[in-house]
């Protein structure tokens, strides 16, 4: 566990890590967010050619695809794979991994303190203009950035768990030229052997941004307490998921969603006309297409202690619902019973697929 | 359409439009000429509409057929109530044109029966951009209200595949709701078809009404908006030329498939491009991006996007939902309508009309698309075939 | 409400345990209110969590899941599975301010008729001084 310190933008520095891993041939390929253009596109690139390196923007603070998904198609990889991702990215794919969705064998996790990223609408729409000058003076002096996605606000686990490689960029003063790099794992240290720059034994302390975690933590219990309309119930779901076109786009995008076929889009939930019929005779009116409300509760139910908090979901809605801030609300209860901490560790089990003996009894009349 | 001059009756409303097919509503189930009907309802937030199938009075009270925005296509409420069959009640559906034709193709293809069900049309002003909506339903009900007291198509603050949509107004349903161009207030209700006629004597609405007028007024806002739509779409066909073209038209895709999931014809419960067939092995991945030095995720974007316009565009009514739900602002209807008044006049097919004609792809003569014909034989020429 | 209200309890009934608790109950000849209306299924964990939502939103004033004992699951495991999953269910009930006192999960023996008939009655009771569960109007679901 050591640490290096470069004279350079971390942005730079990170490039020049991955030119080393490349050219030296410690991996085969690297993968990470990439500028297409200036206007603000960008992809994901899986590369390996040294030369394609120059167009990675590492910490782009926008979220254009998620990488835990992305991870999931190149795994298990016969090659050494060496990825940057953002700590929610991560979180999810350790929950993928879970899942038998891929793994981490052969891969180099290179993550940061994450500052946040902005709604997905708003950069596409120019992350190159004014958007980003305060962002990285908002990382050094440890401030909420304005314009972030309301789920990054609300993050408190911005220092990546389980990184190989931690970049840190919270509370780092002069980015400019200072990048500090923290290795996490052995294989870490063996691969970036040579890499150059000072390095020390230090392991990232969490004081570092203590203050960002903080305010994050404030904002999390605004969050929390305001986006859900008064006591809840089920006027109160209505209320936010009234305006759902039904597309699914959300749990297509979510990290955890696995599943090829959903349930809410089978035959299981397929109805005769005589069962909307009976209902209509009995309510005097119903919605049409059906189960919008069962759709969001029951997707809750089937993931939301698993939710890593990445927002994607809301990024992709069409109606502007805030689906990630309430999935996140209730996953955090859901979790909490559980003791779980989504993407903590690899070794623990998700909760519904274990369980001791003796547990829960207040939900249970024994 | 027959060629002799069509009759109609005449409702009038202080209200306009909206307000006459609100009051058709409530006569159609107070005489019991439908069992129940299908329309817009307001949600209760007050910051989007729904599908809601309705026979209690209070919930039609509250209904707004003729709805500012469009939050999921019509034809998709249509096909969750009538997937499996008809029913045995009767049911009035009031939709736009384009919720309707995409209807139609839902039922040849098996999705939706109409058996019992009532089609309603109307003069359709357009849509106001489904994401303009959510960000300020206050201002765009206030501008759509404007636009549909005038009496015309509206131009401003439309959704893009409205300012170009020639089939705005009389289509294959069964009655409709003509007002454009007619005197403030009034509307012609014109039976379409046979059921529709029915409907209008079970009511009891006269049918002495001469609509000529009508006719040329719509034919002529039709005759501007095809040149729009020429002039609009080969613009965007020019954009998307070549690989490089399309490439760079999707290249904001983040591959998120909402375009997919909210277009009423693509009706797959398990869509090929998410399935998995069309996965590929990770160390097959690393070779094609060794091979390219580099490759992009998400990917397949173009796979994707031409893959669905080869699956669908026939099918392709131009109603405008994908623009409406991609996040990333792509003018996925604009490309793909563009696609469309390719494939369908290839097969002289037109999407939409219920005039028993089958599917392009089901049906096919021995004899038949010339265009082929050459494109084969130019080839084997230049393989210098014996035959 | 008029007073002969019966409410709708759908009851999730364990083949094993809590169904053949029920027949016994029945064979005793003890009463338990018509309320209930058992669904058999082959263990407590069959059914899916989304189940119970789905009865809870298509108007079920309550909704009943019962299963064996821990360490008496004719599949050996079955019912701690749906006790983590039960719990993740009230909890999400919970969260939302839904009204959680509506689902109930009883472990009934095949041995324990007049439990059955005690969970029955008590949580009819319970359901019918709740009232009639407000979603039943609830047109936009």
């Amino acid at each position: 566990m050591s640490r290096i310190t470069l004279e350079s933008k971390p942005s730079d520095g990170v490039r020049e890590l991955l030119r080393h891993l490349l050219d030296k041939g410690k991996v085969s390929a690297v993968l990470a967010p990439r500028r297409l253009d200036d206007e603000g596109s960008l992809d994901l690139g899986f590369i390996t050619d040294r030369s394609e390196l120059d167009s990675i923007d590492p910490f782009a603070p926008v979220m254009i695809a998620n990488t835990a998904q992305v991870l999931s198609m190149i795994t298990p990889s016969s090659s050494k794979i060496a990825v940057v991702l953002k700590p929610c990215e991560l979180r999810g794919f350790v929950e993928r991994v879970k899942r038998e969705q891929g793994t981490l064998d052969n891969i180099l996790t290179i993550s940061c303190t994450c500052g946040g990223v902005f709604p997905l609408q708003k950069a596409v729409d120019g992350i190159t203009g004014g958007m980003t000058a305060n962002y990285y003076s908002d990382l050094s002096s440890e401030k909420i950035h304005a314009e972030i996605r309301e789920t990054c606000k609300a993050c408190e686990h911005f220092i990546p768990i389980n990184s190989d490689v931690t970049v840190s960029l919270v509370g780092e003063k002069d980015l400019d030229e200072n990048c500090q790099i923290y290795l996490n794992s052995k294989s870490a240290s063996e691969l970036l052997e040579g890499l150059g720059g000072e390095i020390d034994k230090k392991e990232y302390d969490p004081a570092i941004s203590a203050g960002l975690m903080k305010k994050r933590l404030a904002e999390k219990e605004r969050l929390f307490n305001s986006v859900f309309p008064g006591k809840g119930g089920i006027d109160a779901v209505i209320e936010i998921f009234g305006k759902c076109v039904g597309c699914h786009g959300c749990s297509r995008v979510c990290p955890i969603c696995y599943c090829v076929s959903c349930d809410f889009e089978s035959m299981n939930f397929d109805s005769d006309i005589a069962y909307y019929e009976k209902e209509l005779s009995q309510k005097g009116a119903l919605r049409l297409p059906p189960d919008t409300m069962l759709f969001h509760i029951g997707r809750m139910i089937h993931m939301s202690f698993s939710c890593v908090g990445c927002g994607l979901c809301s990024d992709v809605c069409p109606a502007d619902i805030p689906v990630a801030s309430v999935f996140k609300r209730t996953g955090d209860k859901t979790a909490s019973i559980f003791d779980y901490i989504p993407g903590r560790d690899l070794e623990e089990a998700i909760p519904v697929m274990v369980f001791k003996e003796e547990e829960f009894s207040r939900f249970v009349d024994e | 359409m027959n060629d002799t001059e069509r009759s109609a009756a005449r409702m009038r409303s202080p209200e306009g439009i909206r307000g006459s097919l609100h009051d058709f509503l409530k006569i159609a189930v107070d005489k019991g000429a439908v069992d129940s009907v299908l329309a817009p309802v307001k949600v209760p937030a007050e910051n989007s509409y729904a599908w809601i199938l309705m026979n209690d009075p209070a919930v039609i009270e509250s209904a707004s057929p003729v709805a500012p925005v469009m939050p999921v296509q019509g034809a998709k409420a249509l096909k969750s109530l009538t997937r499996k069959g008809k029913g045995e009640s009767r049911i009035l559906a009031v939709m736009r044109p384009c919720e309707i034709r995409a209807g139609i193709e839902l039922m040849k293809l098996n999705q939706v029966h109409f058996d019992n069900i009532v089609l309603v049309s109307y003069d359709c002003p357009g849509a106001v951009p489904f994401q303009d909506y959510v960000k300020d339903p206050g201002f765009s009900e206030e501008s759509f209200g404007k636009m549909i007291a005038s009496g015309r198509p509206g131009e401003e603050n439309i959704k893009p595949a409205c300012g170009i949509c020639t089939e705005f107004s009389i289509v294959d349903s069964d009655i409709h709701f003509g007002y454009f161009g007619v005197d403030e207030g009034s509307a012609f209700v014109i039976p379409v078809s046979e059921q529709g006629a029915e409907l209008l004597d079970a009511i009891g609405l006269d049918r002495d009404a001469k609509i000529a007028d009508w006719e040329s007024e719509i034919s002529s806002i039709r005759d501007k908006r095809t040149k729009k739509r020429t002039e609009t779409l080969s613009a965007a066909g020019e954009r998307i030329k070549g690989l490089d073209g399309l490439i760079n038209a999707f290249r904001k895709c983040i591959g998120c498939h909402n375009c997919m999931s909210v277009c009423p014809i693509c009706y797959c419960r398990q869509c090929y491009f998410d399935s998995e067939v069309s996965k590929k092995d990770p160390d097959f991945i690393f070779e094609i991006a060794e091979k390219r030095g580099a490759m992009a995720f998400p990917r397949d974007k173009v796979m994707f996007h031409a893959g669905r316009m080869t699956h669908m565009s026939l099918s392709c009514v131009s109603c405008g939902f994908c623009t409406d739900a991609c996040p990333t602002g792509i003018p996925v209807a604009e490309i793909f309508s563009y696609m469309a008044d390719i494939t369908q006049p290839t097969f002289e097919y037109i999407a939409g009309k219920n005039n028993g004609e089958p599917l392009p792809l089901r049906k096919f003569e021995k004899k038949e698309l010339p265009l082929v014909h050459e494109i084969v034989k130019s080839a084997e020429g230049e393989e210098g075939s014996d035959e | 409400m008029d007073k002969k209200y019966v409410p709708r309890i759908t009851s999730f009934l364990c083949k094993w345990c809590s169904y053949t608790g029920a027949d016994l109950a029945g064979t005793s000849r003890l009463q338990y209110p018509t309320a209930i209306i058992p669904i058999k299924v082959m263990c407590s964990s069959r059914v899916d969590p989304v189940f119970i939502l789905r009865a809870f939103l298509k108007g079920s004033d309550g909704v009943l899941l019962g299963g064996c004992h821990p360490g008496d699951c004719h599949y050996e495991t079955g019912n701690y599975h749906t006790r983590r999953r039960f719990a993740i269910v009230k909890t999400v009930f919970e969260s939302l301010g839904l009204e959680a006192e509506r689902i109930r999960l009883s472990w009934i023996s095949a041995s324990e008729g007049p439990k059955f008939a005690r969970v029955a009655n008590e949580f009819t009771e319970t359901i019918i001084a709740m009232g009639e569960n407000p979603v039943k109007k609830k047109i936009f679901l």
